[in-house]
Formats: C-alpha cells, structure tokens, sequence
C-alpha cells in the first residue's frame, strides 16, 4: 500500500519538505544496507534532525499503522536496515550532535547518527576512548551499534555495546519518549536498556545514548606472528588463553585474506597460511610480564616469523590490514558474502577444517578473517556475480557454514545480527518456544509489530517486495557506484 | 481449583519435595503456605504452569541471603526452592564458560572452577546465594567497579515459564547476538517474570595476587580528590572503595580500598603506584588482605537497619559524602560502602524507624544528586512507610507490559517486586 499523500504532508510539515525523500534516484541510497544480495526500494525516506521530530513521525505511523525502519549509515551486514513495504525508512543521519562530555564521570551522550569513532575523537584528548571497535567505527553510527550490540577486535577483554551503554532515550513502537537507565547505571527491575541494546530496531527507535569511556590503557603490545597452518595458528591462541592471559584482541586471518589484505591496503604481512594478531594492554608492568609469555607461546606453536610492533605507526599498520580486510576482497574477487558465525573457541579448528572441505566441494574460494579470541568467524564467500547461479551458491554455502557453528554449539551470528539475512536460521538455534517468549515479549512492547517488521524473527513473508539474491544495480553496472 | 489447606497434596506436586512453611521461611512476616523443592527443571516448569492456572502467587528461593529485599509481599502460596537445581553442568575451562544450576551457590560454582585457576568475578551476599539469586537480584559489590554486574558476565539462561516452558536464551559462546537477550531482561527482575533455571557465564582466569591499599582521610573533599585521582590514572584497580560511616555527634571516618587483582610484579607495581598518587596508605596482601575483603563484605551486607543502594555520576561523589554527613548529623547511624569509579553504593541507615523512612525520603528528594534510591532490606515498618523501590519512571509502563506478557495471571513475586 503506498504511503498516503495525506501522511507525506504531514511528514513535511514536521520535518520540513527538504527532508522527505521521495526521488526514485536518491531512494536508490536506501536500497540495502552493507549487506548486497538483499535489497528493496522503499516508498519514503525521512530524515529528521531532532529526537523530537522522530517522536512525532513514530506517532504518525502509530496512528496511521504504518510501519516504520529506523536507519544509521546503512554498514548493517544482514540486512537489518531494508526497508519494509507500506513502510517508511527513518534515516537518523542527521541526528549527529555530541550532547555531552563528562570526563570527570567518564561518560558521553550523543546523538544516534554520531559515528563510532567520532565518541573516541572528542575523549582522546583527555587520554579516554571509547572501547567496542567495529571494524566499520569510521562509518557506523552509534545507534547502528545499539541495535546491533556491535563488538569489535577489542571485545574480548573489554565486552560488547551491551557493556558500555549507560541510559538510552527512545521512542518507543507506540510513540511514547522514554528515558531509560541501564542496569549499569544501576536502575532496578528489568535491565530493559540491554533488552534493547541488540534488538536490531525491533522495539524502538533510539535517539540519544549515554555511553562510558575508558581511560586509555598504560601500556599497548602487539606482535604479528606467521604460521604454516591454521591449525597451528589456533593452538597458539588456546595456549595464551590456557596460560591465563586475557588478551585486548586475538585476530587470525588465512592465506587468502592475507593476499587481498596486501592488494589492498599493504600492511606488509608474510606469505603465510594463517597470520596472528595478538594484542596485550593494560597496566605497563602487566604487559611486560606478559607479553614474553604470548611471544613464547606463539614461538612453540611453530610461528615461522613474528613482528613486534615498536611503536604506534607499526601497530596501525598491522591493523590497517586486519580492519580493511572485508572490503579488500574486493581486489580478488569480484562479489563476495560476509558471514558471521560463532564457535566455541576449542571447536576452531574442527570448524575451519569442515569450511575447507564445504570450499572444495562449492567452487568457491572462502577466505577467513576471525576474531579467535572469542571463536567470531568471518568466513568471507568469493563469487562472482556475473557467472549464473555463483551468487545463488555462495549465499547456500554461506548457510552451511552456520549449519557447521550451531552444530559445533555455537551461534548464526556475533556481531552483525539476525536481520533480515538469517532469519530462517533462527530455528537452528532456537526452539519454537524459546522464539515465542522472545515474540511476546516483543509484542508487549510492539503489539502492532510497526518497528522493523519482518525481522529477526522467522515470520512469514510480508506480501510485496521480495528480497532475493543480489542482482547487480543498473547504477552499479553503468559504472556510476562502486560497492565500498 | 485447589483449596489451600489441600495445596500440600495437590496432584501438581506430587514428587517434588513438598512441607507446609514454618516461621525459617517467613518473609517480612509472611509465612509461605507451602514449600516446594522441584528436583529438576521440568518439574520447575510444571508446577509453574499449574500455579499460574490456579492462581496461586509463588515466590522463588535461592539460598534466601536477599529475601527480605522488596516490598512486602501479599500472601505466598508456594514457596519454590531452587536448591535442589545444584549442579554445574559445565565447565569449559579452555572456553572460559560455565553451565550451571540456578540454585548452585557462587561457592559451590568457586569450587568447581578453581580447579582450573579460573573463577566468575561477582561478590556474594553470603555463603548460601545462588547463581539464581545473583541474577534475580543483579546484585553486586566491590568487584563492580572492574568486572561489572551479573548480567555482564551472563551469556546465557534457561528460564521456565508461567505457561510451564523451559525456554532459552543466549548460548554457551561469549559473543552471540542471536535473538532477544532476556537473560538481561530477567537479570535484576527479582523473580517476576520467569524462573531462572541455569545459567552460562564467560569466566576469567584467577588472578596470582592481590594488594589492598588502605588509606584512611579525615574529610570528605581528601576522599572524593584521592578517589577521582586513582580512578583518572592509568592503574587498573578491580575494586576502588570508599567507606564512610558517623554515628550522631561522632565525627565521620573515611577510608578508601584501592585492590589489585593480577600477576604479582604488577599487582605490587600497581598499589605501589597507588600509594604514592594517594599520598597515603598501608598496603595489605596475603592473608590479611583476604579476610580485609570478607570482613567487609560481611559488614555491608549485615541487615540491622534499612540498607539502600543508591547511584550518582562519579564526579558528585564529595557532594554525596557530605550529604549522608548531614543525614547523620540528625541523630542516628549512616554507613555508605561506595563504588567510587561507578559512582554506586549501599547506604546502611540505622535509627528509628521514623527517623530510617524519613532518612530514605530524604535521599529520594535529592533528585538532581541521587538516581535509582532503592530500598534493600528494611524492617517491616519502613517499608510501610516509604516504597521500596521509589519512582521508576518509563521503565514501569514498558516493565509492566513485559510482566503481563511472560505472567499473564500476575503470579511471580506479586506486588513486591519492581515491576
Ligand atoms: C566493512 C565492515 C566492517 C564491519 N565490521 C564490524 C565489526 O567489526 N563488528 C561489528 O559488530 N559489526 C561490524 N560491521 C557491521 C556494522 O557496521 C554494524 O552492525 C553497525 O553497528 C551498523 O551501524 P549502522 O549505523 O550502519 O546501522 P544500519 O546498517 O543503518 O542499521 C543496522 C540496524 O540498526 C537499526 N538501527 C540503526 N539506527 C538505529 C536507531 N537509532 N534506533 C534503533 N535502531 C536503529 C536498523 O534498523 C538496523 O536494524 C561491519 C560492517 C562493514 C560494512
């Protein structure tokens, strides 16, 4: 059902004309999100400028029934932020202003559309930061992160969004404002802020967010270490871990991401089947003592070389090439599928080995990027779209692979969400029961189902648009856009 | 409909360890019509499920070190003991993870994990709390300022339901995002939304050593500036203390814990450093520094007087010192264990009743300098007199929606809980 002229004027009216989109050639931009084999043309885009303007468009499909998706800057890796149909997408760009800095109370309120990084610019000149560090933090906002309970190469020692989200101000499905603590901030009941946080734009729209900083660490050390199997890669990080040492990250990366890795960006890595990053922070003394042991560790599991970073331009450059590893697939293949699964860490090699072999038998090249610290798999499926049924494969064996992480006990995705991608693996995961309770408590709070529908949870279909395989864009084919 | 005087030989009970209550299981003097110990978690969720056709209110007990916390509660028919829900299923201890029981204790768990040097960094009420408990309650001490609250170390639940389903969330990897995560949602709901039946946990090594600086200050401005001066330096305390206590006329001490928790060379590094940024201090290890800690845990969590938990931003902490001052100042005993770094602590307030209500509204009128001041534990007659759990602003509504969906006959910890 197209959205009613009657409502577009209302629209205009509270966020004025310029910020009602409606132009089939800028509506292209809210096609997807990062995540390129799912699209869909959405009807409007809004874009307003203050928490107030988005409490009253949220009423206005309240009362009209019209569904609505709140949008961060569209790096979303499963789908989350497409549109719906008869919706609107709610685009929260524009709501980018840092309310507050509190140093002495080591927190800072912003606006949803402030991007990652940015929280860390304004802090470091106080010696904080912000600490959960999606690969995507230059591009992906801080509402982005919410939604998601984003984490980063950092997770491991210092916790996910979930773990630094202090008070949230949202509209809520129905159109009511709220301010809410989280059990952080010490408010009794129900943590309802890490409900929330991780709900993928179910149960709100989220337009301020308080969050903690930390004081940056004494002391930072980071080796790269080369080894001729991945299997010997991973006995490496259960041996660190075994030691009792919590390190800030533990990053692998294969033979082949190593190769895009250096195509793209450089950062200089050896011609080796796995590389290692490990990383230690934390009080000088500590590292110190520690750091040895990771070295030591690294050398018995067979490391063939290993790099110690000596200072701060050596460190970002290994990192350089770890974080720009999605998007330099791009230099070895032409598409390629982000997936996002999670193993217990001792289940690693299994895991890998059964990749390997699904990559023999499939055609297609996958290479590896993950956060082994915490068993985050980031197996990244190489295609190329022009070749029929490639994309088609690629996406069947994206859905083996987390066949393989469930079976192995762990989880379809770590990071980058259910969405709209994996809804039908909920039920690998979950029993019918446990998704209902999850749906009531949804509809308790969304009874009308108008916050992101048809994701993250396995409903049917909605009638209209139905997302399929990617199918390259007109644009993207006369040359005008190149996917990041 | 069972009638009451037969709920003991109700069919639904048939098989769980089943008395009637006695005066041990009185709760701000209500005593439970009946006790009941399910043995597993299926029978948990059945009687649950038959409890909730017939109407009847249940309150669910762990080790019962937090029971009195809460409002008063209307007349309980079932008493639900998890305890005999005791094992540890799991301990992964090269994935860092747990699995267990609700009604294991954090002791219990201790024991288990220590085997492999690794241990769950949350503070206990006392020897008999739960795991259950721990996240019902989403209580927390000292080790806050480091290693957070329950909820932070929590991956995932098993719950059973009103409708009698034994539902998951979460997994057993420490990074998930896969569904809802109502293990955060049942974590610090006091046992009004579903039973928590087990748990998983992400674990940390055991640190090799621990070094306590203990600093003594004669005033409330000296605490606050050697507080803020520790928690803006690099050094990585797990717990940063600040204890006040003043009794009428006495004047009030102060004192602040900085606690080391690492290898040995940096934990000395550390409270070395410590000391010189302080300027003051003894530093205690070993032994003595253990029973530092337990001692003081067992002082704030003592239960004479009305104890309040309470939350400002850190940079208020001297404004708050000299508030709970003035409280004192009229004519009765205050005693405030503070996270410093968090800007969060337990208030013992200890006088007449009139004078523990008055003290609590009091605090609750300090808006602009308190949030979330909560009655704990109180005698009966306080918690008359002012609610325990004060204002709760936009959460109730959306926690009230929740209630009626997971507990549609508003059976689970009726009336006392916080939503
Ligand atoms: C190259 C690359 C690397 C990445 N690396 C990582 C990584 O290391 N770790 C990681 O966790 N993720 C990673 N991601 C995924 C992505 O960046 C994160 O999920 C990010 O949080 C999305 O933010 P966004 O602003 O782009 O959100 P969008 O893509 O715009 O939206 C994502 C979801 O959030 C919802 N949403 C957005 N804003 C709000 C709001 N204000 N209120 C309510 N709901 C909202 C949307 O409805 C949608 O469901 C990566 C992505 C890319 C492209």
């Amino acid at each position: 059902m197209p959205i009613r002229e009657r409502v577009v004027s209302e629209l205009e009216r509270i966020c004025g004309p310029g910020a009602v989109v409606r132009e089939p050639l800028q509506l292209l931009t809210y096609e997807c999100d990062a995540l390129p084999h799912m699209r869909a043309t959405p009807d409007l885009v809004v874009l307003p400028q203050s928490a107030a303007e988005v409490h009253q468009i949220v009423r206005l499909c309240a009362r009209e029934g019209i569904p609505f998706v709140a949008r961060g800057h569209g790096t979303g890796l499963s789908g989350g932020a497409l549109p719906v149909p008869g919706g609107i997408v709610i685009g929260l760009a524009r709501l980018n202003r840092v309310l507050e800095i509190d140093i002495p109370s080591r927190r800072v309120t912003v606006e949803p559309g402030v991007t990652n990084l940015d929280i860390t610019k304004h802090v470091a000149p106080y010696g904080y930061y912000y600490a959960p560090d999606p690969s995507s933090q230059q591009v992906c906002s801080i509402g982005g992160n919410v939604a998601e309970n984003s984490g980063g190469a950092h997770c491991l020692k210092y916790g996910f969004t979930v773990h630094h989200v202090l008070a949230l101000e949202a509209v809520m499905a129905d159109g009511e404002i709220v301010h809410l603590d989280s059990a952080i901030a010490g408010a009794p009941g129900p943590d309802l802020v890490g409900l929330i946080v991780g709900s993928e734009g179910t149960l709100a729209v989220v337009t301020r967010v308080t969050v903690r900083i930390l004081r940056k660490p004494e002391r930072v050390r980071t080796l790269l270490a080369a080894f001729d199997s991945i299997g010997a890669a991973g006995t490496a990080v259960s041996e660190i871990i075994a030691a009792g040492i919590v390190p800030a990250a533990v990053e692998m990366m294969d033979a082949l991401a190593i190769e895009a890795a250096e195509a793209a960006v450089h950062p200089n890595f050896p011609a080796a089947d796995a590389v290692l990053i490990v990383e230690l922070d934390g009080n000088a003394a500590e590292v110190e003592e520690l750091f040895p042991v990771v070295e030591a560790v690294c050398r018995r599991a067979g490391a063939t070389s290993i790099e110690i970073a000596r200072d701060d331009a050596q460190r970002a450059r290994i990192w350089r090439g770890r974080k720009a590893a999605f998007a330099a697939m791009g230099r070895v293949s032409p598409n390629y599928y982000v997936q996002d699964g999670v193993v217990p860490r001792t289940k690693l090699p299994e895991v890998l080995e059964r990749i390997r072999r699904l990559e023999a038998r499939c055609g297609l090249r996958i290479a590896n990027v993950f956060h082994a610290g915490d068993g985050n798999l980031h197996p990244l499926i190489c295609y190329d779209g022009k070749v029929p049924g490639q994309a088609d494969r690629a996406v069947e064996a994206a859905g083996e692979i987390l066949t393989y992480c469930v079976e192995a006990g762990g989880s379809i995705t770590g990071e980058h969400g259910v969405g709209l991608d994996k809804v039908d693996f909920m039920s690998r995961m979950f029993t019918e029961d446990d998704l209902e309770v999850m749906r009531r408590v949804r509809d308790a709070i969304d009874p009308r189902r108008l916050c992101n529908p048809g994701k993250l949870f396995p409903t049917p279909r909605l009638c209209g648009e139905v997302p399929g395989p990617y199918r390259e864009h007109p644009i993207e084919k006369a040359g005008l856009a190149e996917r990041f | 409909m069972t009638s009451i005087d037969a709920l003991p030989q109700a069919p639904f009970l048939a098989g769980s360890v089943v008395r009637t209550g006695k005066q041990a299981d009185v709760i701000d003097g209500i005593k439970p019509r009946v006790v009941v110990e399910p043995r597993t978690s299926e029978e948990l969720a059945s009687i649950l499920a038959s409890a909730s056709r017939e109407r009847l209110t249940v309150v669910f007990r762990g080790g019962g070190t937090r029971l009195g916390w809460g409002r008063i509660p209307q007349p309980i028919d079932l008493l639900i003991s998890t305890r005999a829900l005791n094992r540890v299923l799991a301990h992964e201890h090269a994935d860092l993870t747990a699995t267990v029981e609700a009604g294991a204790t954090l002791d219990e768990l201790a024991g288990t994990l220590g085997q492999h040097r690794q241990w769950l960094p949350l503070d206990r009420t006392g020897e008999a709390a739960t795991v259950g408990g721990a996240i019902a309650t989403n209580d927390s001490g000292p080790l806050r300022h480091r290693f957070g609250t329950p909820r932070d170390l929590l991956i995932g639940v098993t719950l059973a339901t009103t409708d009698g389903r034994l539902v998951k969330a979460g997994g057993s990897v420490v990074k998930n995002v896969a569904g809802y995560d109502l293990g955060k949602l049942v974590s610090g709901s006091f046992g009004t939304l579903a039973a928590i039946v087990s748990a998983t946990f992400k674990l940390l090594p055991m640190p090799a050593a621990w070094h306590t600086l203990s600093a003594a200050f004669d005033t409330a401005d000296d605490t606050a500036r050697a507080a803020a001066a520790v928690n803006d330096s690099q050094l990585e305390p797990v717990s940063l203390e600040v204890r006040t206590a003043r009794s009428g006329r006495d004047a009030a001490t102060y004192r602040l814990l900085v606690r080391f928790g690492t290898s040995p060379a940096a934990a000395s590094a550390q409270v070395e450093q410590a000391r010189a940024l302080v300027g003051a201090g003894e530093i205690i290890e070993g032994d003595a520094e253990a029973s530092l800690w337990r001692r003081y845990q067992a002082h704030t969590s003592s239960s004479a007087g009305t104890i309040v938990t309470l939350n400002w931003l850190p940079a208020m902490l001297a404004r708050v010192l000299a508030l709970l001052d003035e409280i004192a100042q009229t004519g009765a005993s205050v005693e405030l264990a503070a996270r410093a770094g968090i800007g969060a602590g337990q208030l013992r307030l200890d006088g007449s009743m009139d004078w523990q209500a008055a003290a609590v509204a009091r605090l609750r009128g300090q808006s602009d300098l308190l949030r979330h001041v909560t009655i704990r534990d109180a005698p009966p007659a306080v918690k008359q007199a002012v609610d325990a759990w004060g204002p709760a602003g936009a959460a109730a509504a959306i926690g009230a929606a929740v209630k009626r969906a997971l507990d549609p006959a508003g059976i689970l910890n009726a009336a006392r809980g916080p939503i």
